[in-house]
Order: structure tokens, then sequence, then C-alpha cells
């Protein structure tokens, strides 16, 4: 197993990564700009800033076939850069809402994308040709606090959104005109927007921090502040899900996860270091950490001479410095996203944290 | 109209879609509601088992039927025996049975709602041991903390830090957050 590679970006938090289809581009959201850096070598250089928000972006999402990039801050605006000879010209998109945005992603389709908030409800925004005008449609109904992460279901249509009352929904986002017609799944058959075809909620009640469906979409998983995950299998529209898998974990709470194929979760969170888990509908349990424990380098243990440790001794009243993490990341893990898949399962995958890094890790 | 202090007036009640006008219900979970009467019958069913030496059962039996819809007295009905169960189990014995405990169907539940127990014990003793030790000085000052020493609330404490460690130990940091997270409180 090749060993994770580290990108030390800066000394402060990355609320949101994503890299280009071709990998080369690396949009990490700093304050409030987006810094786009390019790889050289095993390196990323710092080549672009997208300067336009004026608070923190929380969200930023590179449309891998378009190249489009779009981004949403705590100024309650998102923006869709698109790259031109002058550089990255921005367009705004006004969402219409009156809290932050929190979070955005592109749909697979690239034709529309979908934006928490804190005003209790979800922007849907499409592309309208004739205005030359990003419009943005809301989701709206049972959502009764802020929606701290969105998820796309493969067939661009099912929108998958987590919430701070509890609730992991999940939507129709059709918009006519800019969809085709889905086919009908286990999550419903006729979608008109605002559909609300799934609504679970945990024993706690404890706010969900990431929500992603299973790559053919048949399975939702929700991750919660109550250190637990949720695996759900619907069994037909409007029938009760066929199984709900919830496991409880001993860890912190996971931000962030992803599925790497239909058996596999990776999930990330406040304990900095991923974690691999394993199931099906019969039961999910954590397999273990993505970190190889005792990896040479790590603990890093030069022999010390006897003055040196006294003076050490001396100097912090201890031998050896313990102000630094076992684990690669040296806090919380944001953000999860796949870097390389084939054959239908995720082989690498990117996560970035409070701590300014950016590593990529081979499973 | 001119009269009205527009600035008094409370918009949220006036908006639809203001969190002011939904049920917060819908937010919590949903316990089935307990009356005291219940609980007291329940406790005397556990002290029994207790008085038969089954502190094992009597804990497990406890930490099932804690009673999330019950007003303030069924509560503390409850967490006294809980604290009760909880005093009468030796040091030594705590490590296995909470790992017995664990190792059952609902494990992790069981322990999380012991972990809610021995929070509230800890708010409980302190806040009682403060009113009871406070020493008014010459200097102005009151010395608040007891030094615990064959004080009633100090020995409670003890037993009940000794068994968080050994909580921890087993269910790990995710038991004290899901304590945190969760709504059904004890």
């Amino acid at each position: 197993m090749a060993p994770p590679e580290v990108h030390h970006l800066f000394h402060h938090p990355i609320a949101d990564h994503s890299f280009s289809a071709d990998r080369q581009t690396l949009a990490v959201a700093r304050e409030s700009n987006v810094d786009l850096y390019q790889r050289a070598g095993g390196k990323f250089q710092l080549k672009d800033e997208l300067k336009g928000h004026d608070k923190t972006v929380t969200g930023v999402d590179i449309a891998p076939n378009t190249g489009k990039i779009v981004t949403c801050s705590q100024d309650r605006n998102a923006y869709v850069w698109e790259p031109s000879p002058q550089g990255w010209k921005p367009t705004l998109v006004l969402l219409r809402i009156n809290r932050a945005a929190t979070f955005v992603r592109w749909a697979p389709s690239e034709t529309k994308f979908a934006v928490g908030s804190g005003a209790r409800l979800i922007p849907v925004c499409y592309f309208e040709e004739e205005d030359n005008w990003w419009v943005s449609k809301h989701l709206k109904k049972p959502i009764r606090s802020t929606i701290t992460t969105v998820a796309w279901h493969p067939n661009s249509v099912l929108l998958a959104a987590g919430s701070t009352d509890g609730h992991a929904r999940v939507f129709s986002s059709f918009i006519k005109g800019v969809d085709s017609r889905p086919e009908p799944s286990a999550w419903g058959e006729r979608l008109p927007f605002n559909t609300v075809c799934g609504e679970f909620l945990n024993n706690t009640a404890g706010w969900i921090h990431s929500v992603a469906f299973s790559p053919n979409g048949n399975a939702l998983a929700f991750a919660a502040h109550d250190s637990s995950l949720t695996v759900v299998y619907p069994s037909a529209p409007d029938q009760p899900p066929r199984a709900i898998v919830s496991i409880s974990t001993q860890l912190l709470p996971f931000m962030s996860l992803i599925w790497s194929n239909e058996s596999e979760i990776i999930a990330a969170g406040y304990d900095c270091e991923a974690y691999r888990l394993q199931g099906s509908e019969q039961g999910w349990q954590l397999a273990g950490s993505l970190e190889s424990k005792g990896r040479p380098g790590v603990q890093d243990q030069r022999e010390e001479s006897a003055l040196n440790m006294f003076r050490q001794m001396d100097l912090k009243g201890k031998v050896t410095d313990d102000t630094k993490l076992k684990t690669i990341h040296q806090n919380t893990i944001n953000t999860i996203r796949s870097f390389e898949e084939g054959g239908g399962t995720v082989r690498k995958i990117s996560t970035s944290g409070v701590d300014g890094r950016v590593v990529v890790w081979t499973l | 109209m001119a009269t009205v202090n527009w600035r008094t007036i409370n918009i949220d009640a006036l908006d639809p879609d203001s969190p002011a006008n939904f049920d917060l219900n819908s937010l919590t979970p949903a316990v089935a509601p307990v009356s005291t009467t219940d609980v007291q019958t329940l406790a005397g069913q556990i002290r029994q088992l207790l008085r038969g030496g089954d502190n094992e059962g009597a804990l497990q039996s406890a930490l099932e039927n804690s009673p999330y819809g019950a007003d303030e007295r069924g509560k503390d009905v409850h967490l006294a025996v809980v604290i009760e169960i909880l005093q009468s189990i030796r040091q030594s014995e705590m490590s296995p049975i909470l790992s017995r405990i664990y190792s059952a169907p609902g494990g992790t539940e069981a322990l999380d709602v012991l972990m809610k127990y021995i929070y509230k014990g800890m708010a409980q003793s302190s806040s009682a041991s403060t009113t009871r030790n406070i020493t008014p000085q010459a200097t102005g000052f009151s010395q608040i903390h007891s030094r615990g020493g064959g004080e009633g609330g100090g020995q409670a404490m003890s037993v009940l830090l000794s068994w968080h460690e050994k909580l921890v130990e087993i269910a790990g940091p995710g038991s004290i957050v899901r304590v945190m997270t969760d709504r059904r409180t004890v």
C-alpha cells in the first residue's frame, strides 16, 4: 500500500476542497477566498485566487466535465466561476436566502447544483438559457433547521440533505426542461419537485454532519453528531425502508463520509483519522483505521544523548515532545472526496481538514 | 396605529415559516410518557433484585427501562435507584460487568444510559454538597468545595468517578458525545 501523499498548504482551516477531473488543479476554501493550486511535480503550488466573497467560503466544487467551479459562502451568495482568456469569470447566483450558505455540490449531470443554507431551505440552481441567468428554486417543506450537508443521487434528480434538526432527508429536485425523467427506483416513481422520498431520524436526534448515496444509489448513509453512522436501504416508494442499520461507535463523531464501493464506507471526523466501515443490509461494523500505526517515520524516535535528555527535562519538564498527534492530520477532518476510481470502486481518496492539510490516501 | 411601537412587535410570530410557529417536538425523538407510580413500582422491583444480591441484573434492568417520558420526580426516583446500584457494586467488579453489558445486544445503548446517569449523579451530588458546605469567611470569600473526606457527597462522587473511568475505557469517548447530543434526558 502506497503511503499517503500529504500536502500541507497553509496554517488555516480548509472548509472544503475539490480536485479537477485531471487531478492537476486543487481548489481549497481558505477564509473568504478560494485558492487554486496547480500540481508541479509532487507538490501543489498556488496559482490563482478566486476573490469575490466577502465572508468565509463554506463550499467549493469543481464540475469534472465542464470545469466550472461553484463556491458558496456565509455572505449568502454563490458564484459560478468559468475559465476565460482573462482568467476566471465569476457569475453571481442569487440564492434568495437570508442566512449563510453552508455547503454546495454540483449534480452529476453538471446542469444544476444544490446549496445547503441556514435559512432552512435548499436552493437548487440551474442555468436559464433565455435569460442568461442562474435561477434558484427552493426545496423547503419539512426542513426545520440549518442544512449542513447535501449529496446527489447518481440520477441527478434525488438529493439527500442532512440537517441540524437531526433528520436526513431525500428530496426530489426534478426541474422540467433541465432533467430527463428519472428511472423509477426504490426511492420513488413519480418525482415532482420537492417530493420527500425519505425522512430518517436517529434515536438521539443528533445533528447530521454528512450524507451520501451508495454508488448505485440504492442505499443512503449518514453520520451524526452522536458518533453514529446509519445506513438506510429503501424498499419501495411510500413503504418503510427494508433495513436501517445504525452503529454507535466508540469514536468521536464523523464529519464526512464516502462510499468506496457498495459494501464499504470511509468516514472521518473529529478523531483526525479516516476509518473504514464494512457491511451490508445485515449489519455494519468498523473495520479499522486507514493509518497504519507504527509507520516508519511517524514516531521519529531519535536516539537522545543523556545531556540532551536532561536539558529537555530541565527546559520543558519532559523528555518527549507530545504536542503532535500520531495521526497524519493534526486536527479535525472536514471533507473526504473520491480521488481515483476504477472498476466501480474508489481506489484513492483525498481528505482535508482544520489543520490546512490535504492528504491523498490509497485504499 | 401610530401609537404602536413597531420595534416591539414579535415579527417571528407573524412569519409562517418562522421556527416559533412549528411544534419543536418534531425535532426530538418520540418518547412514551411514563407515570411516577410506574417508575416507583419499577424501582421496587429493581431494589428486590438488589436485595437478592443480583447487582448486575438490577443494573441491567435499570438501564433498559430508563424512564425518558417521566416527569422530574419520576426521573429523580430512578436516578436514586441507579446510584444505589452503582454504590453497591465493588470496584473490582465494575469492568467485568460493563464488558458483559457492552457485548450483549443493545449494549452500547445501555452504557450510554449509564453514562447519562453518572453525569446526572455528579451534577446532583455536587449541587447538594455546595449548599451544605458554604462557610462564610471573615475575608468575604466562601469555601465552596468540600475536601470530600467522610462527606456523603464526596464519597458518592468518587464512586461515580471510578465508574466513569471504567465506562470510558469500554465505551470510548463516543458515549460521552452521545450523552451531550441526545435529546432524551434521564
